[in-house]
């Protein structure tokens, strides 16, 4: 009845079929995060115990004597190098100096695949959460606050504006999850919810500055920009709508040099 | 005479002791509890509503429910940094006043502070609650119906647990030309449970065995099985046999709550939103049929070569057929093409003849195993033996050893198990159950997959811990990652995975030796 090379050959497969990373519908993930790279083809090797140690050879660490690595790090090299040269100039005293937006493949609520730089940042002024469908105490005010922030914002929203909330929890929220989570919220045109694979979503989490080891110790920090400018900043997201909205149109003014009032027609 | 009814009715048998005392909730802290739970009225007309902040935020109850952050035992769930209030009575009624981590301090509350509390954001002290607690508005009888259930928050189990018992029910089929499988269900759940009872429980509580069968027509089956499920106070359910009546069993499941831990059927209820209180062991035929396109996907020559699927008119259920098209556009198996066969008066010559003409060179076949092995003696005589993929019909086995050699090794078949699942450990342990109880030597594999249901629910019994309720059990459940129940594949759950072992073997068949072979290692569709 047991066959046991079989099964052992079988239990091996299994293995592998559950380790690899991320869910059957997101296989073409992190595919379009290679591309921009390749144009900037200094490579670097560095030791994975003593990051210090970096060589432009593959080799050995002098330290531990481990094989060096290969770094492919979409924060020293990011994909978003057209709008930091401008960033850099524009930079003022209220910008984040290590900002780098990643250009992730990610899925919006309807299972879209997106770049997060080129088709959501890029060129914007943005208001990004971070959230997971399966938060309770949080985020429901968080993504309220934020549909109240949407409708200060009228016109702005969608055109100048957007919003975008950044599931910390990729694995469990499916696009599906996301839609069912906007919807709750009433979320309008102009606020886009993304998922995406865990490996990408842990580098684009670092890189904005909000990734947690526990899903459950993620904070209520709201992230505004102005991808244009480069002026960057972070913000308390259970403050009232009206401080984010605030907030936002201060970086809104960073672009302009108009200021417009908050709730106010652009136009 | 209304105890013969009831008997006739669903036929209940308490495999232990008597029913225990129930201390379930009156019907106003069951609204309240709705209110507590999904912040929503069941009675009322009027919504109910929550302002947060400057009361500009207006958000429906439903979106920010009492639950969401104080838990479901009222005792909260910090995230983020914020620390939402016990809510159990007690706590909130503590003699000397609570102090909470901010410093913040006040008297014990009353009936009228805690409506303060909920309505104005104010604690019995007159300080302002937290900023991320809302306001609510809604009528006085869902307030007094609230209220109601806040002093029973914490104190009230589900129905089914006592501190010395469980009661899981299960499903037997009526039919009775199923009667031996409904003996063979009942047998293994009994003797499996009087096996963990004998071993001291589940922290000291024994399973009682409750047992239902289904009725003539789906609907008479949910009746029942609702009136059974209340009236036995009926903790979680096991191995249900619930083919034919899978829609209307699962719905009733979510409807009262009642986790169900492998359902027999070969139609899992999978479709978003996922029913979270119905966890199936084994892969239905969608997910077998997902496994055997992946499986053949791979092993095509040629990525652009045309596959047809050949399905009788009207016998395939539209599940499998979808499962084979969206698995094949994801794993990219070549252009499909659809051809549907009549049942009676089909020209069998002809229209093998008109198939080989295609060219094509894998074929999946959705008829019945009598039809593909008339269809395979067709193409043997065309010299045509394309690889047959048989991936919806239950094909009764030994049949297909008189297809003919050309196609030796050629047909392909999904299976849910396989015996290199087994561990010698799980094989012993479960003959050692058999011998003991005297199990029937009928059914085994149906058997097999009833017994690694309650070894999971046991298994999910315990890691749910002492305080025991339907919502823990589900998350423990939830938290299974590649479980061993030494008999079927690994299993793991997830809060969007319901099927514990997403994928099947590729079974093919050595028409020389007259055997079933492995054509492939479990292939994975998670």
């Amino acid at each position: 009845m047991l066959k046991k090379p079989l099964f052992m050959l079988m239990t091996a497969a299994l293995m592998v079929c559950v380790l690899m990373p991320g869910g059957g519908n997101l296989t073409a993930v992190g595919q379009a995060q290679q591309k921009p790279q390749q144009k900037k083809s200094a490579a670097r090797y560095a030791c994975p115990m003593h990051p210090e140690v970096t060589s432009e050879k593959p080799g050995k660490c002098p330290k531990c004597g481990m094989d060096l690595r290969l770094i492919e790090d979409e924060e020293s090299v990011p994909p978003a190098q057209e709008s930091s040269t401008v960033a850099a100039e524009n930079r003022d005293e209220g910008a984040l100096s290590s900002l780098q937006i990643p250009e992730t493949t990610v899925y919006d609520q309807n299972g879209k695949r997106l770049n997060f730089y080129s088709d959501l940042v890029k060129g914007k002024v943005v208001a990004i959460n971070f959230i997971f469908t399966t938060c309770t105490t949080i985020c429901p005010p968080l993504t309220a606050t934020f549909r109240r922030v949407q409708q200060m914002l009228k016109e702005q929203a969608g055109a100048d504006v957007q919003l975008i909330s950044v599931s910390v929890d990729p694995v469990i929220d499916t696009p599906e999850r996301l839609r069912d989570f906007a919807a709750k919220f009433k979320a309008g045109p102009g606020w886009t919810f993304v998922t995406g694979d865990k490996f990408d979503f842990d580098s684009l989490l670092r890189a904005l500055g909000a990734a947690v080891a526990n899903k459950n110790d993620h904070t209520p920090m709201i992230l505004v920009g102005n991808d244009a400018t480069g002026y960057w900043t972070r913000t308390y997201g259970l403050s009232s709508p009206a401080t984010l909205v605030k907030v936002i149109t201060e970086a809104v003014n960073h672009k302009s040099g108009v200021v417009i009032k908050a709730g106010a027609d652009p136009q | 005479m209304l105890a013969g009814l009831m008997m006739s009715l669903y036929l209940v048998e308490s495999a232990f002791a008597d029913a225990p005392l129930q201390d379930s909730l009156t019907a106003q802290e069951r609204r309240g509890k709705q209110i507590y739970v999904q912040g929503t009225s069941s009675t009322s007309r009027q919504e109910i509503l929550a302002y947060l902040g400057d009361a500009s935020l207006e958000v429906p109850g439903s979106a920010m429910a009492c639950a969401n952050c104080h838990g479901l035992n009222g005792e909260g769930k910090p995230e983020g940094g914020v620390i939402p209030s016990n809510l159990t009575w007690e706590a909130l009624t503590k003699p000397y006043g609570v102090t909470h981590p901010g410093g913040r301090t006040h008297p014990p509350y009353t009936e009228r502070a805690l409506e303060l509390a909920i309505t104005r954001g104010l604690d019995p002290a007159g300080n302002k609650l937290l900023n991320v607690m809302p306001r609510y508005q809604m009528s006085r009888e869902d307030m007094a119906d609230l209220i109601a259930y806040l002093k029973r928050l914490g104190q009230s189990s589900d129905p089914g647990v006592t501190d010395s018992s469980i009661s899981i029910g299960t499903i037997l089929p009526s039919r009775s030309n199923l009667a031996s499988v409904g003996e063979a269900i009942k047998a293994v759940t009994t003797a499996y449970f009087q096996e963990v009872n004998s071993q001291g429980g589940i922290y000291n509580r024994k399973i009682e065995l409750k047992i239902a069968v289904t009725a003539d027509t789906p609907a008479a089956t949910s009746a029942n099985i609702k009136r059974f499920i209340e009236d036995e106070h009926v903790f979680a359910m096991t191995s249900a046999f619930t083919a034919g009546a899978d829609r209307e069993l699962t719905t009733l499941m979510k409807e009262l709550e009642v986790p169900l831990v492998g359902p027999l059927t070969l139609y899992p209820q999978v479709d978003f939103p996922l029913n979270r209180q119905v966890f199936y062991l084994l892969p239905g035929m969608d997910e077998q049929a997902r496994a055997l396109v992946k499986f053949a996907s791979q092993r095509l020559p040629d990525q652009k070569a045309v596959v047809l699927i050949l399905y009788p008119e009207g016998g395939q259920p539209a599940g499998v057929m979808e499962a084979i098209q969206d698995q094949c556009r994801k794993s990219g198996c070549g252009a499909l093409q659809n051809i549907s066969y009549q049942r009676v008066n089909l020209d069998l010559p002809a229209f093998a003849r008109k198939l080989s003409q295609t060219s094509a060179n894998s074929l999946f076949f959705l008829g019945t195993g009598e039809e593909a092995l008339a269809l395979m003696k067709e193409a043997d005589k065309l010299r045509w033996s394309p690889f047959l993929y048989l991936p919806g019909a239950p094909v009764a086995g030994n049949q297909m050893f008189d297809a003919p050699l050309s196609f030796n090794r050629k047909i392909f078949l999904p299976f849910p198990t396989s015996p290199a699942d087994q561990t010698t450990e799980g094989v012993g342990e479960f003959r050692a159950l058999a011998a003991k109880y005297g199990l029937p030597a009928q059914h085994l594999a149906m058997q097999v997959s009833v017994y690694s249901a309650a070894k999971l629910l046991v298994e999910g019994l315990k890691r749910a811990g002492k305080e025991l309720s339907r919502e823990k059990l589900i998350e423990a459940l939830e938290g299974l990652n590649k479980y061993e129940t030494g008999l079927t594949p690994a299993i793991t759950y997830g809060p969007n995975r319901r099927i514990g072992a997403m994928g099947a073997h590729i079974i093919t068949i050595d028409l020389e030796k007259k055997q079933f072979m492995p054509a492939s290692p479990w292939v994975n569709t998670n």
